[in-house]
């Protein structure tokens, strides 16, 4: 794609905002990148061992409970985790999509979504009730898929 | 020459289990269908566990002890020295127990491994931590290469004997071929045998899928 000759300052300057942006929060864009890499990947541990839970046939309510609450604390913060600049031209490792920024609103509903379930599996999970809080794991890590699928790249092999 | 049974229904059912299922868990992997992948993996253990047992109790012909051979058999066999038989040559058994050791590995990787996301993790992840689970993923994913030469390997020996003049497609569909003279028909195992022994692989398979609790 070639810009017009008008558009290529409006692009470098939109470039030089979106970096500025980042850097307002005292991170480059890979640096954001990489610190969104680390909470996901606690998020999925957090998700491994809560499924583990409910596979056992006999979850541990402590377990679940632990887990729950690092899911809803990561979820409060998520949207913070995606400062404009940080793709993966910040940092070619990256997975998120640029439909990440191009679709914010999209994103938001998604992030505000998985919230919503968060903040549902937590109040379950605090309340000890193994069957309630298995139901309401479902949407909450349905909810992971469902941005994933749309906002990230497919995994590399 | 006379028509005969080479292969007996047994092998031929898990080679052709293998056939399909090796290539639909490549595609379920690499569309996302991880349930898929999973269901696709718990029946190529099966079929594993299956053959390797048949290698051992099973009909003659199938036997590990049939057509694994040394390395003076092999070497016989590659400079045309070998009488004819019927089954795997001295060389083809070698390619069939290195198939089915690239496919051990791919499958005990696979019972480790774990998802980018936590949400399909392999049945034996609990054992493991996350980021253990995903370096083993991502072994998994290396070591599917190994398994891939090895069938193109395969491929390419069956069209050089297609080449050649030999089908050896069709026995493996049929279970018979036109026997050289001096050879006669294999002799197949029991139906009990084979009945025990898919029993077992099944037993096996839903042990391990249930992380090896009952």
């Amino acid at each position: 794609m070639t810009l017009p000759r008008t558009l290529a300052p409006l692009a470098a300057g939109l470039l030089v905002l979106c970096g500025g942006v980042a850097l307002a929060a005292g991170l480059t864009g890979a640096d954001a990148a990489k610190d969104r890499a680390q909470h996901m990947k606690g998020l999925g541990a957090a998700a491994k061992a809560l499924g583990e839970q409910f596979r056992s046939g006999t979850p541990d309510p402590a377990v679940v409970r632990l887990q729950a609450e690092r899911i809803d604390t990561a979820a409060k913060t998520l949207p913070t985790w995606f400062p404009a600049g940080s793709g993966a031209q910040a940092w070619p490792k990256s997975a998120a999509l640029p439909v990440v920024w191009t679709d914010a609103a999209g994103f938001a509903a998604a992030a505000r979504n998985f919230q919503l379930a968060a903040a549902r599996l937590d109040a379950a999970a605090a309340t000890g009730d193994m069957t309630a809080t298995g139901a309401a794991a479902k949407p909450a890590l349905g909810a992971c898929k469902a941005c994933h699928d749309k906002f990230r790249r497919p995994e590399k092999s | 020459m006379a028509k005969g049974r080479v292969w007996d229904l047994p092998t031929r059912l898990t080679h052709w289990g293998f056939a399909a299922l090796v290539p639909f868990s490549w595609w379920s992997a690499t569309t996302g269908r991880l349930p898929l992948h999973r269901l696709s993996g718990y029946g190529l253990l099966g079929l594993l566990v299956f053959r390797l047992a048949w290698g051992l109790v099973g009909a003659r012909i199938a036997r590990f002890a049939t057509f694994i051979k040394g390395p003076a058999a092999v070497l016989a066999y590659v400079r045309g020295r070998s009488a004819p038989a019927l089954g795997h040559n001295p060389l083809g058994g070698w390619s069939i127990a290195a198939m089915l050791a690239a496919l051990a590995l791919q499958l005990g990787l696979g019972l480790f491994s774990v998802d980018e996301d936590g949400l399909e993790p392999g049945p034996l992840s609990r054992f493991v931590s996350f980021d253990t689970g995903r370096a083993i993923a991502h072994l998994h994913h290396r070591t599917f290469w190994i398994l891939v030469a090895l069938i193109a390997v395969h491929l390419a020996a069956i069209a050089v004997y297609a080449v050649r003049g030999k089908d050896l497609v069709t026995p493996m569909v049929t279970g018979t071929a036109d026997l050289p003279d001096g050879l006669v028909a294999t002799r197949v195992a029991p139906f009990r045998t084979a009945a025990a022994v898919a029993a077992l692989a099944a037993a096996l398979v839903w042990f391990i899928a249930h992380g090896l609790r009952f």
